[in-house]
């Protein structure tokens, strides 16, 4: 029966198989963002773009993902180079607990913030140090629960690719392991960062089941992007819910433009 | 001085077993040894880079073996180099100095000294990637020695570079080994480098040191059947009279045949060739031959990839060790009459008797 899939034959079949399979991925794509064209017109969009609610969701959406991805990042440069360079009892669980966000539905682990500021530790902070619940550090805290993890495996992968006979060289010329560190691991992981922190960040952007959860989705107090879509389809404003896709559609394709032009440089995933 | 004492460890599938060496000041100390014997483990250890359990190292009888690899002022050049690829030709060689408490100037200064005295001058802001595999090795080695080392460990200076490149560091290797009077340790899987360039030799074979000796001892001298096998069983010959011919060139006579080899200075006493340098042919080789002649097979035996011959020559017999390979493609058989050649830049001579 497979004698046709045979030499040269074989050959077509499975390159015209796996490149429509490429082409009708790209046209389902390109189908979703033409019905939204559609859908949508100049005046009404733009007067839909530039209403006081969409800019403050904007606003709030790049400020939240930003302070996100800075602490996010920070968290999981040191975590990162553990997982790759230690070694210890017990890496394999904890390395597979960090993997667990990833998979996790955001929604669950919103849930699971709310649930832990209902206990009697999690209250004590939300009434004394920081009020997460239904605020806008709630948005932040949701945004990096969910991509802390992200930002740890794309910074291991960085990590295991720099050879570690570097960090000894520098070590024999003097040297101590915090300075060989930051004198030559950073500098070799340089690319890895940037461009982990891109994707953590545009990850953050869109972050919106955790974040719905935890901090809620309130006009004008904890409406991000997402939440602002949801908002609008909610109160079937659909011009207005275009207006925010097509926001979003642009950060991602600035995002993946400026890792494009890193990854053309150096670095590798 | 360094003293390694009683040293064992295991890390994956090497595996030290109580190495004990000692190694004088100013000394050029070859560790020989084939692929996956633990050269390159033992040498991260002096270094600094692996903690053992078991055994002691002392350097200049200073107990260092706790000591991290930044305590222990060691020039230290990795196999491959290791260039740092995000800065400039000038910052690698500069990358040591600037842990030391010295001003820019003088980091300056000595960087543009060892560049000059490396030849690598006119490199100093180049990307390292593009640089060829021999320069490289000279910019890892301005690295290691910037900072006024100790010692100076390299491993496998020479064994990713083509045949001139390496036999151009060679040379260079000792002049600065010369210059600096610097103790150094060289790993090298290769024999004729390591009787080349050692003034003594260890040989180490399966994480164990089995002979520690000057390169002559070592070839004519093997300890045990590990090293013979290692070395190979050189060929011998004492010799009767010597001549010079001028530039560098003497015909030494060993019983009834006349070799010519480069040397200059005093007597020859011994010569001796390994069998991998006499080459087996069945038809007389075209053109001017040095050191051909024409022997009696007396003995053929497969050893592995290669096949070893025994050649009855004016009434010596020399060992020659071909690949099988090419034995498969010639018609050799025992009695047959064969015509050979002694490499002239492989033979190595003697002055003292031993």
């Amino acid at each position: 029966m497979f004698r046709i899939l045979k030499g040269a034959g074989g050959e077509r079949v499975f390159r015209v198989a796996t490149i429509s399979a490429m082409v009708l991925l790209a046209l389902f794509f390109l189908g979703i963002i033409a019905s939204l064209l559609a859908y949508t017109k100049w005046d009404t969009f733009v007067s839909a773009l530039f209403s006081e609610e969409i800019l403050f969701a904007i606003r709030l959406s790049l400020m939240t993902a930003t302070i996100a991805a800075v602490i996010s990042m920070l968290i999981a440069v040191p975590v990162a180079y553990a997982i790759s360079r230690a070694r210890f009892p017990g890496k394999d669980i904890v390395d597979s607990l960090l993997d667990l966000p990833i998979v996790i539905s955001p929604v669950a682990l919103g849930a699971a913030l709310l649930v832990f500021f209902n206990t009697p530790l999690g209250s004590a902070i939300d009434d004394n140090i920081i009020k997460f619940v239904f605020s806008v550090p709630g948005i932040v805290l949701a945004q990096v629960t969910v991509i802390s993890a992200l930002a740890v495996r794309l910074l291991k992968s960085t990590f295991d690719g720099i050879d570690p006979r570097y960090e000894q060289v520098a070590r024999t010329l003097g040297c101590s392991k915090p300075e060989a560190f930051f004198r030559v691991t950073l500098p070799l992981a340089r690319d890895g960062l940037i461009a982990s922190g891109i994707l953590t960040w545009a990850r953050a952007v869109g972050e919106f089941g955790a974040t719905v959860m935890l901090a809620g989705a309130t006009a004008m107090k904890t409406e991000t992007l997402p939440s602002a879509i949801f908002l609008s389809l909610a109160s079937a404003d659909v011009e207005k819910a275009i207006a925010v896709i097509f926001v979003l559609i642009l950060i991602a394709v600035a995002a993946l433009l400026v890792i494009r032009r890193i990854i053309g440089r150096r670095y590798r995933i | 001085m360094i003293k390694i004492e009683g040293l064992s460890l295991r890390l994956g599938e090497f595996n030290l077993k109580d190495i004990d060496l000692s190694i004088r000041d100013g000394e050029y100390f070859v560790i020989l040894g084939p692929t996956g014997a633990g050269k390159t483990v033992l040498l991260e250890c002096l270094a600094g880079l692996h903690h053992f359990k078991k055994g002691k190292v002392y350097f200049n009888g200073a107990d260092v073996t706790r000591l991290m690899p930044e305590e222990r002022n060691l020039g230290y050049v990795p196999q491959d180099y290791v260039l740092f690829p995000f800065i400039d030709v000038f910052n690698n060689i500069a990358f040591g100095l600037k842990q030391l408490k010295i001003s820019t100037s003088e980091v300056r200064e000595r960087v543009n000294k060892l560049a000059d005295l490396m030849g690598v001058s006119h490199l100093l802001h180049r990307e390292t990637r593009t640089l060829s595999g021999g320069e490289k090795q000279r910019i890892a080695l301005a690295r290691a020695l910037a900072p006024s080392p100790r010692f100076l460990l390299l491993d496998e200076p020479l064994g990713a570079l083509d045949l001139r490149t390496a036999k151009n560091l060679r040379l260079e290797l000792r002049r600065i080994h010369r210059q600096f009077g610097l103790t150094t340790i060289h790993i090298t899987h290769d024999l004729m480098e390591a009787l080349e360039m050692a003034d003594r030799v260890a040989v180490i074979q399966d994480g164990r040191v089995e002979q520690v000796a000057e390169p002559e001892k070592m070839l004519f001298y093997p300890e045990g059947e590990k090293v013979a096998d290692f070395i190979g069983s050189p060929n011998i010959l004492d010799c009767d009279y010597c001549r010079s011919l001028g530039q560098g060139v003497m015909e030494v006579g060993c019983g009834d045949m006349k070799l010519t080899v480069a040397h200059e200075g005093g007597d020859i006493r011994k010569i001796a060739i390994l069998p991998r340098h006499i080459y087996v042919s069945e038809t007389r080789p075209p053109g001017l031959s040095v050191n051909g002649f024409q022997g009696l097979i007396t003995s053929i035996e497969p050893a592995g990839n290669t096949v070893k011959i025994l050649i009855d020559v004016a009434e010596k017999s020399l060992l020659s060790e071909i690949p099988s390979y090419i034995f498969e493609d010639m018609n050799l058989t025992v009695g047959k009459e064969v015509f050979l050649i002694l490499r002239m830049r492989r033979i190595r001579v003697y002055e003292s008797s031993l």
